[in-house]
């Protein structure tokens, strides 16, 4: 397991968060790949220090709908406003600065994983910490090493990711993306490729996160993790979002048809509080 | 015992050693100008200009599909017979930074096509500007991928040297040639050269599949990052 370190974000009292201001605003947001529509229409807010988790289908539109709150994907239409910033509108994104101070607000951890392979896991942290923070390097490193020592990685500062479990190389990937202290964090399926014992481990990095409230989004399949860790739970459906509610509403009485086949096609697989192997 | 070695080569060592040293400047100075090329054309036929992507296309075919003396014949003898005379090192270095260029270009696309999507994706999510996802994280996956063949073209420059010959550009198969005229032993001199040639080459083939090893072991080959390395260790140790 990830022994516990001395933490870079302090935990909050959680109840002091939920009412936090919002940091994400989505209104309208359409995405279209040709002829096939991804995102129909979606409205979202996060706010400080919530942890939302997006559930629903493959290929229902989470990972796109993550994707264009960091402009990885431009909407076609609607508003992205990142704190009292409207970042894109109407399919158009605003400067080309405005965009690169947005992916240091909103970090991603992907799926799988996306370390540089070609630099050690202190040096995928230090890269922007330097290169964008323009930290000096000395101070990179004693920052790179303590992020490394709060996902339990310390011990592989000078690994290379190919000599690293799939496990490790997301906690390293969590490190990297805590780097530039984002204000919102989005996690696409994180433990999605991995094993249970390194499922359990990232799920455990992730849990000590939301705790020290680090606003998260996460899109995952882990109904325990979105159960016990989020704030609130959304499902997505058909580029939709057809219900959102606190988890224990969510995944035990939702309302939507869809919603219920959702959980319920779970349930054979044991109780919404005990799936896929997390911790 | 009959011997073939008749040749004073105490007495031609310093045109030797002299003639290694011109063989060596022709393959540094055009390999640096070939690869520096090789990148330039690349990312040229990657951009989305479209003009750019035909010029960086028409120039890499032309010089694929042409011996290596066409240049270096035309930029010798060509141009001077225009009137604008090229030294034989000038004329020698632009002729192979050119031919070679155009290899080089071919493999360094291929390595920059060879960086998956997601490492550009991943850099641009750490809210990396364009140009450093292109420097930091881009450029150096693709170079360790183009290391394997932009090695042999290093190797195989320098020996394509010895087409310089051709313009008498007083490198080492020029030097063998001058040597042969005066002693009329060619079989000696020539195996005198080809070892020679061996000598050089075989060291340079061997180093690079080192530096090739040592890349892909995550060795750190810049001083910076080999300070970094230093420092992390030492943070490890205290």
């Amino acid at each position: 397991m990830v022994p516990a370190e001395e933490p870079l974000v302090q935990p909050k009292a959680k109840d002091a968060l939920h009412h936090g201001p919002i940091l994400v605003r989505l209104e309208g947001i359409v995405k279209r790949f040709g002829s096939q529509v991804v995102l129909d229409g979606v409205d979202l807010e996060i706010s400080a220090g919530q942890v939302v988790s997006i559930i629903g289908q493959s290929g229902g539109g989470k990972t796109t709908l993550l994707r264009c709150m960091n402009l990885l994907e431009t909407p076609d239409a609607g508003t992205l406003q990142i704190e009292d910033r409207v970042i894109c509108a109407g399919g158009r994104v605003s400067a080309a600065e405005d965009l690169v101070k947005l992916r240091q607000k909103v970090g991603m951890v992907f799926q799988q994983f996306h370390l540089f392979p070609h630099l050690t896991a202190v040096e995928n942290i230090t890269l922007p910490l330097t290169r964008v923070a323009g930290m000096s390097v000395a101070d990179a490193i004693d920052q790179a090493l303590r992020l490394l020592g709060e996902v339990g990685m310390r011990s592989k500062a000078l690994a290379l990711p190919a000599t690293m479990s799939g496990g490790e190389q997301q906690r390293v990937a969590i490190a990297r993306a805590l780097a530039l202290r984002p204000l919102v964090l989005l996690f696409d399926e994180p433990t999605s490729a991995l094993d249970p014992e390194s499922t359990a481990d990232v799920n455990s990095v992730m849990r000590t996160l939301a705790r020290s409230g680090v606003t998260m989004v996460v899109a995952t399949h882990e109904l325990a993790f979105a159960e016990d860790a989020s704030d609130r739970v959304v499902f997505v459906d058909c580029g939709r979002i057809l219900e959102s509610g606190p988890p224990d509403l969510m995944l035990h009485h939702p309302h939507e048809g869809r919603t219920k086949e959702f959980v319920a096609s779970f349930s054979g697989r044991g109780s919404a509080g005990h799936r896929g192997g997390a911790s | 015992m009959p011997t073939i070695f008749h040749v004073d080569w105490f007495s031609y060592l310093p045109a030797l050693v002299e003639a290694t040293l011109v063989t060596l400047a022709f393959t540094v100075v055009s390999f640096a100008g070939a690869a520096s090329l090789g990148l330039l054309v690349a990312v040229a036929r990657l951009s989305s200009s479209r003009p750019l992507r035909w010029a960086a296309q028409i120039y890499t075919e032309l010089f694929k599909n042409v011996p290596p003396l066409t240049p270096i014949f035309i930029l010798y003898f060509g141009l001077a017979s225009m009137g604008l005379v090229l030294t034989t090192f000038e004329a020698g270095c632009c002729a192979l930074i050119l031919f070679y260029g155009s290899y080089l270009s071919e493999i360094f696309r291929g390595a920059l096509l060879g960086v998956p999507l997601h490492q550009h994706e991943a850099a641009q999510a750490l809210g990396l500007r364009p140009s450093r996802v292109t420097l930091y994280v881009v450029l150096p996956q693709a170079l360790r991928l183009a290391l394997p063949g932009a090695g042999t073209m290093l190797v195989d420059l320098l020996k394509a040297t010895s087409l310089l010959v051709t313009i008498s550009a007083s490198e080492l198969m020029t030097e063998g040639t001058l040597i042969t005229s005066i002693t009329f032993r060619a079989f000696e001199v020539y195996l005198v050269i080809g070892a020679i040639y061996f000598c050089l080459c075989f060291p340079l083939s061997r180093g690079v599949l080192a530096l090739e090893g040592a890349v892909r072991r995550g060795m750190p080959i810049s001083p910076r990052r080999r300070r970094l390395h230093r420092t992390v260790s030492n943070f490890s140790v205290s």
